[in-house]
């Protein structure tokens, strides 16, 4: 990998210190994890639920290595030609067409049918050669000079073939065209995975890769990140906050909020002009946090215990 | 350091999170990067490598911390209480010396030695404790220890016998210290082993004597079964999928390329997914049976898309969406009790079943269906219908009926398996795991 960044990636802690500085609040883990695809040229995939800051980790490494970020996002029915490469069939055709006469030229002069094939045969693979090829996301990436991060967003979205498409760029850096050969990666991007889990991944697969699984936060953390992305809200609202959504991830819910929510939550709180929690307040904003209606109802009877603990949490 | 990653890992294998080779050389090149000074950012490490799902990492959680405990270092204990004082020029087996004046902590290490030279790795079975706690006393110098003691004992004066009874105090809290140790030891490396004796005999045992703490180990054996076969039988019939090059397809297809063939096509074999429907009895008789015959068809539910499933015990239902819609615990339940389902438990019925399929649901078994019948066939001395049997016989592609008991019992009492037996493609008997899983790989690959 490139050699102008390594000291970005020198050590764990250094690691952690960037992503801070770019926004994005890490857990040990989090780095350790990096640090570790970094130096072993492996890619990451990364797990947990949504809404945690998955796909965020990615951009910010990105940032933080300041190389192109190249994102595919998966869905079912995403196949090769959507995100490895594509022959540009229309400009085949119209060469072709265009060329038409030149064929004449090249055939003339040859006797018989044989020797015109014969003829033919020498400029065989001009219509597929890389002038006519289609990078998708995944050449794209291996054909950066400087390298690249690549991001295969919710990759249990796809299908189970795709994972075998996968395999030979996430352990080789490689693309094989069966008309051009092996392209080999110019220099070798960082690769994430992300999963909601929504199915299993294959063995072959996860072998390739590096496990890392991002939890909700813990109450540090969070408020951590919540006052590094609104630093003028009060502290004792932000432990409220914090203390209270913690709370709430420990119902049985359908939906569990996220940082993400949580951080538009203590917006709309401070746009209500509020310092504190109370049940009113909590209770018409809910909807911020919660998706689900069945969810709402289901916390609602826990409301004020929670709201005293999470005051009482603050008061300390 | 490396061995003692390798041991880890095999530790971790035990504990049933499955490591490749290329896994555990990850792990080595990350210990190598990282450093093992730093237990957290290790275990980071570790876990990053060798984990590959939630599941996993909580018995990584588990094996890490039982492997790299040690409760020992921080035990400044002396086998000898420290105010024995004692001057004696007697010589001593390097074990008794240091058995009188190290502390606890001190021994760890020579016990550790001890046990990975006669290779504690091998523990698979609780009655191999004692042998090893045996062979890792001897190996750190029992028998010196002991010729000590009698010695020490022998010179009749009052220091020495005092001395041979610390001696003796201390090879008892010795042993003692290498009992938890081997337990500790046997609880990392002997997990799979028993798992993998216990699932071997249930697959062999009867499913009428499946005891019910074993339910649980049973449920995933099936599941496993399912997942296994779903994989063998996918990856056949995408092997037969492309066939050769379908030269009228090709030029039809190509013809808007003014005759340039871009775009060529292949014949492709169809290969059917196989169409099957399931009549289950559910009635006392095959009680016990009747869960995992609702479990096979719960998995082959999971793994082949189109089935049909019907319950019966007096009267026939269509149970399908229940399938669909519940999970296994809740469908199992709800199916055993006939909770909210339109069945009477009463006396079984084959001839109403059958009758009551062909008024319903004749119109479902095609020439492409493959049709299960899972029952014992005592129909209480009721009128068998065998006629309707015949008729399903001749409009299915295959019938199939499985019998839990025992082929010997066939047609005895009020079995009517004699009378249905000329009407089935295929009847088998299916009370062990073990029919089960051929049956069901027959199914998937043959019909």
């Amino acid at each position: 990998m490139n050699e102008i960044h390594n000291e970005k990636f020198a050590s764990i802690e250094t690691i952690q210190k960037g992503l801070r500085g770019k926004g994005y609040i890490s857990s040990k883990q989090i780095a350790t994890s990096l640090f570790l695809s970094y130096n072993l040229s492996k890619p990451i995939l990364i797990e947990g639920p949504a809404g945690v800051g998955k796909t965020e980790l990615a951009k910010t490494t990105a940032a933080l290595l300041d190389l192109p970020l190249i994102r595919l996002q998966c869905y079912e029915g995403l196949d090769e030609s959507k995100a490895i490469y594509e022959w540009k069939y229309g400009k085949q055709l119209l060469y072709t067409q265009m060329l038409k006469e030149k064929l004449n030229d090249v055939v003339e002069g040859a006797k018989g049918l044989s020797e015109s094939i014969q003829n033919l045969h020498k400029y065989n693979d001009i219509f597929f050669s890389t002038d006519f090829l289609e990078p998708r996301p995944i050449l794209k990436a291996i054909q950066q000079k400087r390298g690249a991060v690549l991001l295969l967003d919710e990759i249990d979205k796809s299908d189970d073939e795709f994972e075998a498409f996968l395999l030979e760029i996430l352990s080789d850096f490689q693309v094989s065209i069966p008309e051009i050969g092996t392209i080999q990666a110019v220099s070798k991007p960082f690769v994430f995975l992300t999963s909601n889990n929504t199915r299993e991944m294959s063995d072959a697969l996860k072998r390739r890769c590096l496990h890392l699984f991002i939890p909700f936060p813990e109450a540090k953390l969070e408020r951590e990140i919540i006052r590094l992305r609104i630093p003028y809200i009060s502290e004792s609202l932000m432990i409220q906050l914090v203390s209270f959504i913690q709370q709430v991830r420990e119902l049985e819910l359908k939906k569990l909020p996220s940082i993400s929510e949580v951080i538009d939550w203590a917006k709309v709180l401070l746009l209500l002009n509020s310092d504190s929690l109370n049940l009113d307040l909590v209770k018409e904003t809910l909807n911020v946090i919660l998706k689900f209606e069945v969810d709402i109802e289901l916390i609602e009877e826990h409301l004020y215990n929670m709201i005293a603990k999470a005051k009482k949490e603050a008061a300390l | 350091m490396e061995s003692v990653i390798e041991n880890f890992i095999f530790a971790l294998r035990n504990s049933g999170v499955r490591i490749s080779m290329s896994e555990s050389i990850d792990a080595m090149n990350a210990v190598k990067i990282v450093g093992v000074d730093n237990r957290e950012i290790l275990k980071d490490s570790l876990l990053a490598t060798l984990t590959k799902s939630f599941n996993e990492m909580e018995l990584f959680q588990e094996c890490f911390e039982k492997f790299f405990s040690d409760g020992s270092t921080t035990d400044h204990e002396k086998y000898v209480p420290d105010n024995f004082k004692f001057e004696s020029e007697k010589i001593m087996s390097p074990l008794s010396q240091m058995l009188l004046t190290g502390n606890k902590s001190d021994l760890a290490v020579p016990i550790r030695e001890a046990a990975s030279a006669v290779d504690i790795t091998g523990i698979r079975f609780f009655t191999q404790k004692g042998l090893y706690i045996n062979r890792i006393l001897t190996h750190m110098g029992l028998t010196e220890l002991n010729s000590d003691i009698r010695r020490i004992d022998g010179d009749n004066d009052f220091l020495s016998s005092q001395i041979a009874e610390k001696l003796k105090e201390a090879r008892g809290a010795l042993l003692g210290d290498i009992r938890d140790f081997v337990e500790k030891q046997f609880s990392l490396y002997s997990g799979l082993a028993t798992e993998e004796i216990k699932e071997w005999y249930l697959r062999r045992i009867k499913l009428t004597n499946v005891e019910r703490r074993d339910f649980e180990q049973l449920q995933k054996i099936i599941r496993k079964m399912a997942k296994r076969l779903n994989d063998v039988h996918s990856k056949r019939r995408k092997s037969h999928q492309r066939g050769q090059l379908d030269f009228k397809k090709t030029f039809r297809k190509n013809l808007k390329y003014q005759g340039y063939i871009f775009d060529p096509w292949w014949k492709m074999k169809k290969i059917d997914r196989p169409e099957v429907v399931v009549i289950c009895d559910v009635s006392r008789s095959v009680k016990t049976v009747v869960r995992f015959l609702l479990l096979l068809i719960y998995s082959l539910n999971e793994v082949i898309s189109k089935i049909r499933s019907f319950i019966f015990c007096s009267n026939l239902v269509d149970v399908s969406n229940i399938f669909d819609n519940y999970s296994l615990e809740e469908a199992l339940s709800k199916m055993q009790s006939g909770n909210g389902l339109p069945i009477q438990l009463g006396s079984t019925d084959y001839g109403r079943t059958f009758s009551n399929f062909k008024d319903e649901y004749l119109n479902i078994i095609t020439k492409k269906t493959t049709l299960i019948i899972l029952g014992d066939a005592r129909n209480n001395y009721g009128h068998p219908h065998a006629e309707i049997l015949k008729l399903l016989y001749g409009r299915s592609k295959r019938l199939l009926w499985l019998n839990p008991e025992d082929q010997l019992l066939w047609g005895t009492g009020d079995s009517e398996m004699k009378r249905y037996l000329p009407y089935c493609h295929l009847a088998k008997e299916c009370n062990t795991l073990r029919h089960l899983e051929k049956f069901v790989y027959d199914l998937l690959t043959i019909f």
